[in-house]
């Protein structure tokens, strides 16, 4: 099979929510010298485009969502491995980690933002719930994000989220990302008080958020 | 029109007539056993230690390190056996008293917890402080409608003890019975049931009369919250009554089907009345299960939907043949709210009508939470209270005697006369045409009636500069002050509340 079959089979994977097929592509592209990013930006970025623009037109649902993001996940999580090896970049619309601030563990939220993004063609690392300011920073020093999506559904631990800003401009980091917050008891004023760059008031509106402050 | 008087609060649950069965034995028995199956060979998330050792004690099967406890079906049936299906969520008075499992219909709850508001002057939405919890608990304490008190809104301004702020706010200004949701550690549990404590005169008088209980949340899937749990011993300990809820997503936190989302539902809820049926025996426990859908495309939460509305009101059989008593349904507000929305009309009707039919014990009444529970608008009470209306009546049936047939007036008119200047219609005709916002006379030429907004406004600001709800002694009134204050000061209480949700 020529590399342009075997790109067309790993679009495919995507548009078919198949992960294990995803994930044996991007290890048989591996095996055969196939540069990565060229597999991701020639094969799964365009299954994934697919899907999200299916997913657009509302024909078809989060559930065709979620696999289609998960299956393009597992291929490039494997495919990113070799990529930070070769110091190669692939052709995301940004990069950013995402996860629910300390004290919190509502994870839903955060996880569909986060699956709307990858849809969208960002990369995005999730780190999960009850995530503290300074594995916030850690991350953001080791793979210099462009942006860091907070979220909290808690009025008690909506402050987390400006205690992740604070720590961000301690660490002398704050100018390098962008900060966009989410959850229930968040708002424009919030995240304008606290010095986010951005409030999505859900997952499709994150995404857009995202788009604006990316220039992409 | 509606004669707004000053009065001393009272409490009107809704005694329905008309009764649904959703589930027919077979299917009771289906979602019981498939609820039960799930607690012995799937178990749930307990990663409280103090709730492990408990399980571990009565012999449960308990994995400490994945914090997962499996009960086995005779454990389950032994203890639900203590709970008693009959007991009181007490008032500040006897005449405030939700006498559950006395057959007394169904009592609407104060639906919540809002982190935002309209404010009332401005109209502008704003994040909630304690001054709103306060004077939405005087309104509250003004409509019968509204039986028992949840925390409508978040006391916002007030941090880590938000939850105490906000107990101390409803204590101030309703005499009603208080259920918190947001109290779930330890720590504000102690500072609150004090709180209650003071106000009864004792423990001993507050376990006799529980004027305050609590609502735990589980998190679904099939995992409780460790602090909560915590929480909620510590109500039980106190012999107040403790509620268990879920709230199973079909498709997201359970699978898609209404039937798995109850037995998912059930199997938590049952989880945590077991807990404390091990730990305090006789613990006045009430389940509430409220499932939901999403919207596909955007993952919104869902619970207007009408399947997530007859899985709810089907859930009170399932409770009901626990022995326990439930809140089914809960006043959601619509997704897509705008003010003057149809849909918050629509879902506010139906939701509790069916609950009602169902037989709840209690339900979240429609009490002004708009856009799925994150906005309290205090403006829509007065149509809620419409609605509540409306629903009294309909499930009210209706009466059939010699004289609700009236043949002896029949026969007196006869054809082509009119029963309007008769004395016994002179007596009936107003109940046929019971107290409403929406048919206020206009005194503006060419407008029929007044714009019911603007009457349901008046409303509520009348209320909330005359209605006084029955103050507590002074002496009392400090010591709250000073319990709050410490509560304020308390490192351990943020401590805690800064790593509550650590798994």
């Amino acid at each position: 099979m020529d590399n342009k079959g075997l790109f067309a089979k790993m679009e495919q994977s995507i548009i078919n929510y198949d992960k294990d097929e995803a994930v044996r592509l991007a290890n048989m592209a591996l095996e055969k010298g196939i540069e990565p990013v060229a597999a991701i930006n020639e094969g799964f970025v365009k299954g994934i485009q697919a899907v999200g623009d299916l997913f657009g037109r509302e024909e078809i649902f989060l559930p065709e969502l979620v696999m289609g993001a998960d299956a393009m996940t597992a291929a490039t999580d494997i495919l990113g491995e070799a990529i930070k090896k070769s110091g190669g970049k692939a052709k995301y619309l940004a990069t950013g980690i995402a996860g629910t601030v300390e004290g919190d563990i509502h994870v839903i939220g955060i996880n569909l933002v986060t699956t709307f993004l990858v849809a969208n063609g960002f990369n995005i690392k999730f780190l999960g719930t009850n995530v503290s300011s300074s594995l916030f920073v850690d991350q953001a020093k080791e793979l210099k994000p462009d942006l860091i999506l907070l979220s909290a559904l808690l009025t008690t631990t909506m402050p987390n989220q400006k205690e992740v800003i604070d720590s961000l401009k301690e660490a002398g980091i704050r100018e390098n990302v962008k900060v966009i917050v989410g959850g229930a008891p968040v708002s424009q004023d919030w995240a304008d008080q606290i010095g986010a760059d951005g409030y999505g008031e859900n997952a499709g509106a994150a995404v857009e958020v995202a788009r604006k402050l990316m220039g992409v | 029109m509606i004669k707004l008087e000053e009065r001393r609060a009272s409490i009107q649950p809704v005694k329905s007539k008309l009764k649904i069965s959703i589930l027919d034995d077979e299917d009771i028995k289906k979602i019981n056993q498939t609820a039960r199956d799930i607690l012995e060979e799937v178990g749930i998330e307990f990663p409280s230690e103090k709730a492990l050792k408990i399980f571990a004690d009565a012999g449960a099967k308990v994995d400490f390190d994945k914090k997962l406890v499996k009960i086995p079906s005779h454990l389950v049936a032994d203890y639900l056996k203590k709970a008693p299906g009959r007991y009181t969520l007490a008032g500040r008075r006897p005449e405030l008293d939700v006498k559950l499992g006395e057959g007394n219909g169904t009592y609407f709850q104060s639906s919540g917890e809002a982190p935002k508001i309209v404010d009332f002057e401005t109209g502008q939405r704003r994040p909630s402080i304690k001054s709103d919890v306060a004077n939405m608990a005087k309104v509250a304490d003004y409509f019968p409608m509204v039986s028992l008190i949840f925390p409508p809104v978040s006391a916002g301004d007030k941090g880590e003890t938000a939850p105490i702020h906000s107990a101390e706010a409803l204590f101030n200004n309703s005499e009603k019975h208080i259920m918190t949701e947001s109290i779930d550690d330890a720590i504000s549990a102690k500072y609150t049931i004090e709180m209650a404590s003071v106000i009864a005169g004792g423990r001993d008088k507050l376990k006799k009369r529980p004027l305050y209980s609590m609502c735990l949340c589980s998190i679904a899937p099939l995992a409780q919250d460790r602090a909560g749990v915590d929480a909620a011993l510590a109500f039980a300990e106190a012999g107040l009554p403790v509620e268990f809820m879920s709230m199973p997503t079909m498709g997201l936190t359970a699978p898609p089907y209404q039937a798995a989302d109850l037995a998912v539902g059930l199997a938590e809820v049952l989880s945590g009345c077991v807990l404390t049926q091990i730990a305090y025996p006789g613990t006045p426990n009430q389940v509430c299960i409220l499932p939901a859908v999403i919207d596909p495309r955007s993952g919104d939460y869902m619970y207007g939907s009408v399947f997530s509305q007859i899985t709810s009101a089907a859930a009170v059989q399932l409770a009901h043949s626990n022995g326990l008593p439930i809140c089914s349904s809960f006043s959601f507000g619509g997704n897509a709210y705008k003010l003057n929305s149809w849909q918050v009309g629509r879902e506010n009707v139906y939701v509790p009508l069916l609950s009602v039919m169902a037989g709840a014990d209690i339900s979240f009444g429609p009490t002004g939470l708009i856009e799925a529970v994150n906005v309290l608008d205090m403006s829509r009470l007065p149509f809620d209270r419409e609605i509540f209306q409306a629903i009294d009546i309909i499930t009210k049936g209706i009466k059939v005697n010699d004289e609700t047939l009236a043949f002896d007036m029949i026969r007196e008119i006869g054809p082509q006369g009119t029963f309007l200047g008769q004395r016994r219609t002179a007596e009936e005709l107003p109940k046929l045409w019971p107290p409403s916002i929406l048919f206020e006379k206009s005194k503006l030429a060419g407008e029929k009636y007044r714009d019911a907004e603007e009457v349901a406004h008046e409303m509520i600001d009348w209320i909330l500069k005359n209605h006084h709800p029955a103050p507590l002694d002074e002496n009392v009134r400090q010591e709250l002050r000073k319990i709050v204050a410490a509560a304020d000061q308390d490192e351990n209480l943020k401590r805690e509340i800064k790593g509550s949700k650590h798994g």
